[in-house]
């Protein structure tokens, strides 16, 4: 378990770091927390003759309201993200999924930008950037670019950044009023990828009628997953009207390719992910009903 | 025993913080890895990626041409350079399974060694291992060890059938009790592979000298003197001038008992390599090649009586060995089937037992190798009691045997005595409060919530006296200054042996417990001792260290005796000094009585031979020392995810007076925690054409402090028949535990009427055996 030989590079800032990219091309790899690329590496799963290390790169972290959003710089760790009050206030759902990645060694390291990169099908920040739309504002040697989380995440640990292009940060939807949020999943154990999560966003208008939601799926495909058809079902109608097992089997109703392996066949998955997404949706509404 | 020869123990029994702990706890001990010897060289091993083929040729050029390789051993190289291979546990005539050094003409499971990288570090040695190029044949692999025996393959061309041991007593149609009993249960009881995984996984560094003969060896072992004697019989060196030493190893819970074949390797390559080599298994490795256990299945069945007495047994037991199980896999074998009745009053019985080899990582000792003796019968309990619609807890008191029944023979011939199977029972029980469980546990079903209760009760054998094991020594030297040195064995792998034997020690002599010091786990200065192993570190270090104490004790009370004028028998030692019974004030210290048999033997009384440094010898008293506990556990489960909550864990155990209370317990929480995992978490699987798919942390689920509760202690005492009364108790938790938590789950599961036959308990077979008892609910209106 030891990586095979690569070369280490510490730029200093963004401009540089994507300079270094264009030129060092497919070979090279950035690394931030290195939570998931450095077993990868250990394993020689994954062979980079290159590291790019963001460590040093000045302006990529910080969390800071901008107008009715908040900007949060690609290397802010996600322990910093759990413990931003401004995060808590003003994006509840992405302070709520926050203690659910890995253990709190990890969070001290991981950021949210290798997490949204990285794109893992089961981890929680990528589900929480489709959920919540956040965009994603990016830098290469052409200049910055804003990508919508919505398309971004194209396959298993793939994703819409070209390969000389960094992530700098994400803007998330501040809350609206009389919204809610939840955040559920099931693993094995404390800390491990999720078999199935669930991510709930639901707001309601004077009448406790759905205005709109937002259901968003992980570990349920090979890719973060939002249940358009299950979302478009459920807007305008009253929150009474709708049972919470409902929203979860119909959620689950639209997936197609849901993993399998020893910790759980398609069909658990598949039928824990509709629990899951039954759990979220009834505390969100709680929460937005009692906005 | 020490009450009767030091005025009062005063340190045994008491919860002496650990002397280990300040250098562990501090990131100061002293682990293979951190032996650093100049100019070490490093080995790599290339493994198959296939469960079984034929291997053509090895290409190594492009891995030697890589700079700072200095070999490429294959089978060719290493494997002639055997002289003898054999355990001293086992013995040199004990029929053995095959077990070649580097794979040889097959490999015959994924991560089978098939040749040796040594480099100028472990980075190059992986690079050089990934352009060693084999040439495999695949050929068809016997994955699954349940049908091994009707394959057209075989693993190992000698073993027909694929078995590797067969035992059986009388067939079980001699028992016409099964069919005639008021109420049998029969079920088929499956557990799955798990293994020992040790936080420090294994390692060694082998240092050889051409020039004076010697060989030198660090080591992560259980037993430094096997692995001595080992070495000296594989290389065909002189015994004496192989040294073996460990101080800190990680964990070894039976893995670490025998030297494996890669260290075997090691020890071969190191002949023929220009400096010391080390080789340290990473976590992949480790959960490759360092073994299996657990992985077993029975037809078992128990006959009762229309009041639930229980009228026979019987269990028809089948054990994955593996491809390379190490040991030979009869002893664990017949011992499930010989321990089946566990500490029950069951009048007659039987067993049969089969070891069965497949294209997988061999079986290896794991902590209570015999475990599924417990599983089998305890899930069977439970399984029985539903049926018969009997409390469980009711069906084991009227047949669990009661203190004044000992000794006792099970209907296999086992004779136990010592233990207090029912007292334990009854102890876990009350610390539970049982009744009021029950009646939390039905409110909670009005609520929709399942909560459950499990047990299981055991008895095990500890401290075999068998061979390697029949004696332990100690040496005892106490400095000119009076401080203490104690010399043993060792073979500590986190259990505590160093502060145990220090207090033994203190008490034997009679002084303060900081001026004792000991040394093990180096056999060039420790006497030769059989490591740790079989839950025998307790007694036979006891009692090495009182025989060796009471050499100096008699010494040290002559020498005061002359000095002092008075008769040896008016001499008492305690405090630090020997002094005149009842007078303190009389007493000479420690230092002063060093003083003189050292530097002064000249005023030495006649007959008093100068020095205080004593050897002694302990020879075990009885073949085996029984042990025994009742494990409880409580949990909720969630019946749409699967999940387990556990909610208490209780141990009541008995085994004997305490030497330490807090390392007892350290012991019982460990093996408890590995049963938590074999139970819900662990599982060493292999899809079906043989490849293993947990081989790491992400797929093999070890419980977290997060899935364990607080694990609570009650403790039971009855002295067993060696010194101090001291009984086993490394192995027990190991158990006791997954049957605990097994029937905690088909408790909380009873409502649905689903029965719990597999190992491990996983969240989608909960919900899998819920959704099948809803379905057949329904089809029956």
């Amino acid at each position: 378990m030891k990586p095979a030989p690569f070369t280490y590079h510490a730029p200093r800032d963004a401009a540089e770091t994507v300079g270094l990219l264009a030129e060092l091309g497919e070979e090279a790899k950035l690394i931030a927390g290195g939570q998931s690329l450095v077993p990868m590496l250990a394993l020689r799963l994954a062979v980079f003759d290159h590291l790019v290390d963001l460590r040093h790169v000045a302006g990529l972290r910080g969390i800071e309201r901008r107008g009715d959003a908040v900007w949060i710089g690609a290397a802010t760790t996600q322990a910093e993200i759990g413990r931003s009050e401004q995060v808590a206030r003003d994006v509840p759902l992405l302070s709520r999924a926050t203690p659910l990645i890995g253990h709190f060694q990890i969070r001290n390291r991981g950021t949210i930008g290798g997490s949204v990169a990285h794109a893992d099908a089961a981890a929680e920040y990528p589900a929480i950037a489709l959920t919540l739309d956040a965009r994603l504002e990016t830098l290469s040697p052409r200049g910055s670019r804003t990508l919508p989380a919505a398309g971004f995440f194209t396959g298993m640990w793939s994703t819409g950044l070209a390969e000389d292009e960094l992530l700098t940060g994400i803007t998330f939807p501040v809350r609206a009023p009389r919204s809610g949020f939840a955040v559920e999943e099931f693993a094995r154990r404390s800390g491990d990828f999720a078999l199935a999560g669930a991510a709930v966003a639901v707001e309601l208008d004077g009448d406790a009628q759905i205005r709109r939601c937002a259901i968003g799926l992980f570990g349920l495909g090979p890719v973060p997953l939002r249940a358009v058809a299950a979302e478009a079902a459920l807007a305008g109608r009253g929150t009474d009207s709708v049972s919470a097992e409902e929203v979860g089997s119909t959620a689950v109703a639209e997936l197609r390719s849901v993993p399998a392996d020893l910790h759980g066949s398609a069909d658990y998955r598949r039928h824990v992910g509709a629990v899951m997404v039954a759990r979220a949706w009834r505390r969100a509404v709680k929460e937005a009903g009692d906005a | 025993m020490n009450d009767e020869t030091t005025n009062g123990a005063r340190y045994a029994g008491t919860r002496v913080p650990r002397v280990e702990d300040p250098r562990l706890l501090t990131g100061h001990g002293t682990y293979v890895d951190d032996v650093a010897r100049p100019g070490t060289l490093h080995a790599c091993f290339v493994r198959s990626p296939l469960a079984r083929a034929s291997i053509g040729s090895v290409d190594a050029s492009e891995a030697l041409a890589l700079e700072g390789v200095h070999a490429v051993f294959t089978a060719e190289d290493l494997n002639p350079g055997v002289h003898e291979q054999w355990y001293t546990l086992i013995g040199r005539d004990v029929p053995d399974t095959p077990r070649p050094q580097l794979a040889e003409g097959e490999v015959r499971f994924v991560g089978d060694p098939v040749a040796l990288v040594v480099a100028d570090d472990r980075y190059i040695a992986e690079d050089a291992a990934e352009l060693v190029v084999v040439d495999y044949e695949p050929l068809p692999p016997v994955v699954d060890y349940a049908t091994a025996r009707d394959s057209g393959e075989l693993v190992h061309a000698d073993y027909p059938r694929n078995i590797a041991c067969e035992l059986a007593g009388l067939p079980v149609e001699d028992f016409p009790v099964f069919e005639e009993a008021a109420f049998t249960v029969r079920e088929t009881i499956r557990q799955q592979a798990y293994a020992a995984v040790p936080i420090e996984t294994r390692g060694i560094v082998a240092e050889w000298s051409a020039v004076t003969g010697e060989m030198a060896i660090w080591a992560s072992t259980q037993s430094p003197h096997e692995m001595r004697l080992f070495c000296a019989r594989l290389l065909g060196i002189d015994e004496h001038r192989v040294r073996v030493v460990m101080r800190d190893t990680g964990g070894g819970f039976g893995q670490k008992v025998l030297p494996m074949r890669e260290e075997i390797c090691i020890m071969l390559a190191s002949l023929k390599v220009p400096g010391p080599l080390k080789w340290i298994e990473d976590r992949r490795e480790n959960l490759l090649s360092a073994g299996q256990a657990r992985h077993e299945h029975a037809d078992a069945r128990i006959a009762f009586d229309a009041d639930g007495t229980m009228l026979a047994t019987a269990i028809d037991y089948v054990q994955d060995v593996g491809a390379y199980p190490i040991p030979a896999p009869m002893n664990t074998c017949a011992v499930v089937g010989i321990l089946f009745p566990g500490p029950y009053r069951v009048p007659q019985g039987t067993f049969a037992t089969t070891g069965v080899f497949s294209n997988t990582v061999g079986r290896t000792a794991y902590r209570g190798p015999w475990q599924f003796e417990s599983v089998a019968r305890e899930v069977l309990l439970d399984i029985a009691a539903r049926e018969m619609g009997m409390d469980p807890a009711e069906l084991r008191r009227r047949n669990l045997l009661r203190r004044d029944e000992f000794p006792y023979t099970n209907h296999n011939g086992m004779p136990y005595s010592d233990v207090t199977p029912l007292d334990t029972f009854e102890q876990a029980l009350e610390m539970l409060d049982y009744e009021a469980f029950r009646a939390e546990q039905a409110r909670a079903r009005t609520e929709g919530r399942f909560l459950g209760v499990g047990t299981c009760t055991y008895v095990e054998p500890t401290t075999d006296s068998l061979s390697l094991h029949a004696t332990e020594g100690a040496t005892i030297r106490i400095e000119p200054s009076g401080k203490v040195n104690v010399y043993v064995g060792g073979g500590s792998s986190g259990n505590s042996l160093e502060t145990t034997v220090v207090q033994l020690t203190a008490d034997a002599l009679g002084v303060d417990i900081a001026d004792v010091n000991t040394v093990q786990g180096d056999t060039a200065v420790t006497p030769f001792g059989g490591g740790t192993g079989g839950s025998r570190s307790g007694s036979m270090t006891a009692g090495a260290v009182e025989v060796t104490a009471s050499i100096l004790r008699e010494r040290i009370a002559e020498i005061a005796a002359h000095r002092l004028e008075v008769s040896v028998d008016d001499v008492e030692v305690a405090g630090g000094q020997a002094a005149v019974r009842g007078k303190p004030e009389t007493g000479i210290p420690l230092a002063e009585i060093a003083s003189i048999a050292y530097f002064q033997p000249e005023t030495l009384p006649p007959g008093v031979p100068p020095g205080l440094e004593a050897s002694g010898r302990y020879r075990a008293q009885s073949p085996v020392i029984w042990a025994n506990a009742t494990h409880l556990c409580t949990c909720e489960v969630d019946v749409e995810t699967g999940a387990v909550k556990l909610l208490r864990f209780i141990v009541s155990e008995d085994c004997g007076p305490m030497i330490n209370p807090s390392v007892v317990e350290g012991q019982i929480a460990g093996g408890a925690v590995q049963g938590i995992g074999g139970a819900l978490y662990e599982h060493l699987a292999y899809d079906e054409d043989g490849n293993p798919v947990s081989t790491t942390f992400m797929d093999y689920l070890l419980p977290t402090a997060t899935e364990v509760p607080v694990i609570e202690y009650g403790h039971v005492e009855t002295p067993g028949p060696g010194p101090g009364g001291y009984k086993g108790v490394g192995e027990g938790g190991a158990i006791g535990a997954p049957p605990a938590v097994v029937n905690a789950v088909a408790d909380a599961l009873a409502p649905f009427g689903v029965k719990i036959t597999r190992l491990p308990v996983t969240p989608e077979s909960i919900v899998a055996l819920v959704r099948a008892a809803r379905v057949r609910e329904e089809a029956a209106g």
